[in-house]
Formats: structure tokens, sequence, C-alpha cells
């Protein structure tokens, strides 16, 4: 029996485990893998295959049942899951379903997630701006949360590493506050958002607008070839899952890549219940798995452990991973894991018409969706009464209407001959929010999960700074959009749950000095040197940009300085 | 399941649905009402394509308890009345109030039905899977 054990365990060894095969688990492992590191890459859902697990990708609008309507009764059992625009009956089969995975909302929080190999990387809305120096500083100059412990030139040639191979689309706009990347050629902007990009950039220097940067392919290179991916054909049906893979996703990219090193093995319906740490050895040694379908509880050992769980269930692995020498979850001495938790506030939009350029019109759809316009707000210096800043997308469409007041041959006609009305445009905000203490998660003292593991309890909140920032978001929008003569326009003063803009970020933030953060330069815990945290969890702070981008070149820069390590013996 | 009526002799509705419980007769009534809506011209109206089932089916699916307890009352009503053709059928509708509820979910979804169909999708207003181009400035010849 003892040698069955012995020879179990060595089974169960791997030299890395990464926890997550999302958008950045997908880049820890084809990073391991890639270094010749045998790696277990433990995905809680089911397995997705690229391609062949996306029912839905070529079906025409007809062969829907309910031409891609939710059900009132899937709307009904999912009152957060269906808040998200993009769960239609298309690809409700990549979102959690709300009771299957319950959680405790202290206060109101859309926590949308996709439990699946890929994870929510198949549902992003791809959109990749790098960082700056003017988000990694400012915490530092604007006084809240902690120090970044890098700033921009650690993280720039990692940026440039991960869009060469993710096929990063946009225009080189020289702008300081939004740095150029490694790009395929942009989604030029339309006539309407060129206008309006003419209007702003005239009136108010400080202001830009460019095309949207995107994961998308618009001229494939010889390594999107190489891993079977080719351009991206305009569809706007990303979601479901992209044949082509003219859109990153790790189902497309980085797991098949990985597979192909022979170094990979990948398990799904591995539920992680916490992080096994020995005292002796003073490191994490391995990973306890609850098998999704059967229950049984299995432990498989590594070196190295990366944690791309996503942001709040990374937290919470880290919590539910007690032991004496850290009761309050590991690596947790600075009694920081689980605070600070921020994400981005989008509870504003703004719509309006335009009634000029009516010789114009678009065709075939733009996978960036439009315009960007950049943080301008407080950049070289604090200029308002809140702190930091938003950005802002921007987008014109054109499109086709039909008068529908009548019936019988009438109707039919004016449907069979829509007519182009005035451009409609739209703008939504992506403000900063500040971390906090008091917006934290934790574990639940007494409800458990399917798996035995407890549930999380989530704590997060808008602030008077969030308020102040948004007003001023739609003061700002509006008097642009009346100075490019915009007419109808509309605030959208909408609130809407933290959550709902999947961009919760921290409670496992990077910092210089351990007995404040958890996370060294690295991506390394302070207190546990070989367990690794590069999802949307070890953010200091939220930027204004959308993030995945960022922790893609976390993920690949940690690996690269963790198999380091290990080679030193110093892991 | 709710019904039109509480007879259980008449005959079941040709498609079958878990919240509503239409009968053959009500499904031949919608059939009128819808072509009334859409009707044949030198193209297939409603009816051929089928547009009373898709209704009875979002009715059926896509819809609170109240829409569709509003809608049966409205087809109940409807069916009070002598409707043969589709004549008969648009001066019935005609009669309606803008606001009534029965109404405004009959025709929202044969229009919905309608644009996304197999029919004009394909062969009206053409529907691109795969359009391969975005161009954002195509000058439109007056």
């Amino acid at each position: 029996m003892a040698n069955l054990n012995i020879d179990s365990e060595k089974n169960r060894t791997y030299d890395a485990i990464v926890i997550g095969s999302g958008i950045s688990g997908g880049w820890s492992a084809k990073e391991l893998c890639e270094r010749g590191l045998k790696t277990l890459v433990l995905e809680r859902g089911r397995d997705v295959q690229h391609i062949k697990d996306y029912p839905t990708t070529n079906m025409n609008p007809w062969e829907f049942e309910h031409r891609n309507e939710v059900t009132y009764q899937l709307k009904q059992d999912n009152p957060i899951a269906s808040k998200c625009y993009a769960f239609q009956e298309a690809t409700e089969q990549f979102f959690v379903k709300d009771q299957e995975h319950p959680y405790v909302q202290e206060k109101p929080f859309d926590w949308i997630r996709g439990y699946q190999v890929g994870g929510k990387s198949l549902l992003w809305a791809r959109q990749t701006q790098r960082w700056s120096d003017f988000d990694f500083e400012g915490p530092a100059r604007d006084g809240f949360a902690v120090d970044w412990p890098i700033r921009y030139a650690d993280l720039k040639p990692w940026y440039d590493y991960v869009e060469r191979f993710a096929g990063i689309s946009g225009d080189k706009d020289g702008l300081p506050e939004l740095p150029d990347g490694e790009f395929l050629p942009g989604y030029p902007l339309n006539v309407v958002e060129k206008y309006f990009k003419q209007t702003v950039e005239s009136k108010y220097p400080e202001r830009k607008l460019i095309t949207a940067r995107c994961a998308h392919i618009s001229q494939p290179q010889p390594i999107h070839i190489q891993q079977g991916r080719t351009q991206c054909q305009n569809r706007t049906l990303c979601e479901r899952g992209c044949p082509f893979g003219g859109y990153f996703s790790s189902n497309a990219s980085t797991l098949p890549w990985a597979a192909k090193t022979g170094n990979m093995t990948l398990r799904p319906d591995a539920v992680v219940h916490s992080i096994l740490y020995d005292e002796d050895k003073g490191k994490a040694i391995g990973v306890r798995v609850i098998d999704r379908n059967t229950k049984e509880e299995i432990d498989f050992y590594a070196k190295l452990i990366f944690v791309n769980a996503a942001a709040i269930n990374t937290n919470l692995i880290l919590l539910n991973s007690r032991s004496n020498r850290f009761p309050n979850g590991l690596g947790n001495d600075s009694d920081t894991l689980g605070k600070y938790v921020a994400f981005h506030n989008y509870s504003a939009r703004i719509y309006a018409e335009y009634e000029g350029l009516l010789d114009f019109k678009t065709e075939g759809r733009n996978p960036a969706g439009g315009g960007y316009i950049p943080r301008f707000r407080n950049l070289y210096k604090q200029e308002t009464d809140y702190l930091r800043g938003y950005a802002a997308g921007f987008g014109a469409y054109r499109s086709a209407n039909s008068d529908r007041s009548g019936l019988g041959v009438d109707l039919k006609e004016s449907l069979l001959n829509p007519q182009l009305g005035n451009w409609g445009v739209g703008s939504h905000m992506m403000g900063e929010t500040i971390p906090k203490v008091d917006s934290y998660v934790a574990l639940d003292s007494n409800q458990k999960d399917a798996w035995g593991v407890p549930l999380l309890k989530i704590s997060i909140d808008y602030d008077d700074n969030d308020e102040k920032m948004k007003k001023d978001y739609l003061d700002t929008m509006e008097e642009m959009f009346t100075e490019a003569g915009f007419t109808n326009i509309r605030r959208d003063d909408r609130w809407q749950a933290p959550g709902l803009d999947i961009h919760e970020m921290g409670g496992v933030r990077m910092g210089n000095d351990a007995k404040t953060s958890m996370l060294n330069k690295w991506n390394q815990m302070h207190a546990v040197s070989n367990v690794f945290v590069t999802d949307g969890a070890c953010m200091t702070s939220t930027s204004t940009q959308n993030p995945s981008l960022t922790y893609m070149a976390f993920s690949a820069r940690s690996v690269d300085y963790a198999v380091q390590e290990l080679k030193k013996g110093n892991i | 399941m709710i019904a039109t009526s509480c007879s259980n002799d008449s005959k079941k509705a040709s498609i079958e649905l878990q919240n509503v419980d239409l009968s053959a007769e009500d499904e031949a009534l919608l059939k009128q009402l819808v072509e009334a809506i859409i009707p044949e011209t030198d193209s297939p109206g409603a009816a051929a394509l089928n547009l009373h089932l898709f209704v009875m089916k979002m009715v059926d699916d896509c819809h609170s308890p109240e829409d569709q307890k509003s809608f049966l009352e409205g087809l109940k009503a409807a069916s009070k009345i002598s409707i043969n053709n589709t004549d008969q059928a648009l001066a019935y509708l005609q009669g309606l109030e803008k606001e009534d509820a029965f109404m405004r979910i009959l025709k929202r979804r044969t229009i919905q039905g309608y644009l996304n169909s197999e029919y004009v999708m394909k062969n009206k207003l053409i529907y691109e899977l795969v359009p391969g181009r975005y161009d954002g400035a195509v000058k439109i010849n007056a």
C-alpha cells in the first residue's frame, strides 16, 4: 500500500500548477510549458475546446428558437447573469448560472463569471489599452492604497511580448497616457467618429479620441497563423466563440500553444479548495481539488503555483488556504488579503443624434467598436474636486429604420424598405475607483457551496468620489456633444451595481512593503516564495484602462522570473 | 398552464407549449391575425412563414405570466368575433386600441419573426453572418 501511495503521489506531482485557465491562467500555462516545466492547469468548469465546443458560432438568427432572446424563465432564474450585455440565447452556455454558484451580497455586487476552460476570455470585450506611469504612479501621487512596486518600464517589454502573440490592433497615437504597442493595423473610425474626434481635439487640445485598441487580428502575422488563427471576419459574434480565432482567447491561443509543447496537463472539473502549505518547508506544496462531478478530494503537488482563478475567486482560494502559520489565509501577514478591492465605474452613459454627414453610411461591422477617449482629467495635476478620472468609449452608428405604425400591406412595404435615419452616437464612462480597506471580500462563516468551500461575502460599494466623477463625465460629454452639434442628447445616469463592469480587481495587492501588501514586484507572495498571483487580484489600483492586457503581461513576466528563480534554487 | 377556454375536448395546437394552453382553433385564428399584420403580396406573408407558430412559441417562453394572461384574454375576445379571412382579421385588429396588450404582443412578435425569418434574411434584407469587412464612410449615391 505504501508504495502505491508513493506512486500515486508521484503521478499527482508536477513542476508547476496553474489555477485557472482564463485570460491570465492561459498565459501562465503557455509560458511555463514553453520553459519546459511539466504544468498542471486546473479549471473548475467543463472543457471547452476551440471551435468544437462553440455550438452556436455559425448559427443564423432564424436558427435560434427564440431569435437569440433569453427566455423569461432563464431571466427569472438568473437575475445577475442576465444583466450582462453579452448574456444571450447564443452565449448563455458560457455564463455561470446564479443558482449553481451562490454568494453573499453584503452590498449589491453583480458577479459575472465563466466557469469553463478559457473562462471569461471567451466572453470579454477585447479592449486592450496599456497602462502608463500616470496609472502606476497614481496611488503614490494622490495618496491612496500603496505605491505600485513597478513602473511602466518594468512592464513595457512584456506588453510588447504578449501583444505580438495575442494580436492587438490599434493606431500608434503617440500619447504618453496610453503608450503605443506592437500593433496590427487599427480599425478606422467611421465618418462621424472622425468628425467628433476633430471637434473634440480642436476645441480641447488636451483631449484625444483614438480608434479603440482591441485583441482582434486585423492582419494575421506568421505567429497567428502558427496558432491556427486567422484574420477577424468582422462578425462581431465574438462571445459565441470564434471559429476563425479572430480575437484572442485562451481557447484559441495560449492553451493549444501550451498543449503543443507536450508539457501541459489540463484538468477540467477541478474545483480548487485550497493551496496546501508545509510549515517545515515554509512553502506551498500543492493544491487541494474537489472533483466537480464526483466530489472526490484529490491533492496535487508542485514546486511552483500560479493563482489565476480570476480576481475574486483567487481571493476566495487564498482566504480558504488556512494553516497554523497563516490562520487568516495564505500569505496574509499584512492582513490585507481580501481588502482594497476595487472596480471600474461604468454607471453612466450618454446618447444623442447627429443630423450631419447624412450622405454617408457604414457597411460591415467594426470589431473594435469605435473610438476611445483616454483619461484627460487630473492627468498632469489634480484639477477637480474628485481624485483620478475616467476614460470613455465613443461610437457612432447609422441604422435603417421603418415606420411600424401601420398594418397589412403598408406595414409590410415599410418593413421591407427601411430608411436610413440620423446618426446615433453613444458613449459610456470607465472610471477609476479608489481601493478602500472597507471594500472587501471574506469567507462566510456558516454557508458552504456544493464542494464544501465556504461561500464568499462581497462588500464593495461606490463612494462620493465616484458620484462626483460620474457627474463630471456626464456634464463634460454633454458639453462636447453640444459643441459637435449633436441633438436629442440623453444622459443615462443609470445606477449599476459594482461587478457588472466585470473589472473587479485587488484583494491580493502588489506593494513594496510586506507589512501592507501581499505580493512583491514580481507578483510573488512576500510570505510564500513559490506562490504567484497574476490575475486581477494582484492589482494595487485600477486605472481606467481595461485590465486584461495588463494581466497577460504580468503573467508572462512573472513566469519568466519564477522559472529563473527556480533554476537558481531560490524557490 | 393557462388557456383561452376551460373545455378539454378541443384539439391541441400543433406545437408543444409549456405555459399557455392553445387549441387548434386558437392556432387557426392566430394564423389569420398574423397574416392580416403581414399579408402575402408578391412575397410570402406571415402565415406562409409560420409566424403564428413563432408568436405562440415566444408568448409561451419569453413573456411574463401577466403578459400571457393578457394575450390569452385578447385571443379569447377575438375568437368571439367571426373572423374567416384576412380582411376580417385586419378589420378586427384595426378596431383595437393602440395600447391593447394583446395587439402589442401579437404585432411585436409578428414583426420580429418576419424580420428574423430565413426568407426575409436571405431574400429581402440580407443578413451577413460573415461580413469580412468594415467601411465606416460609404458615400451614398443620391
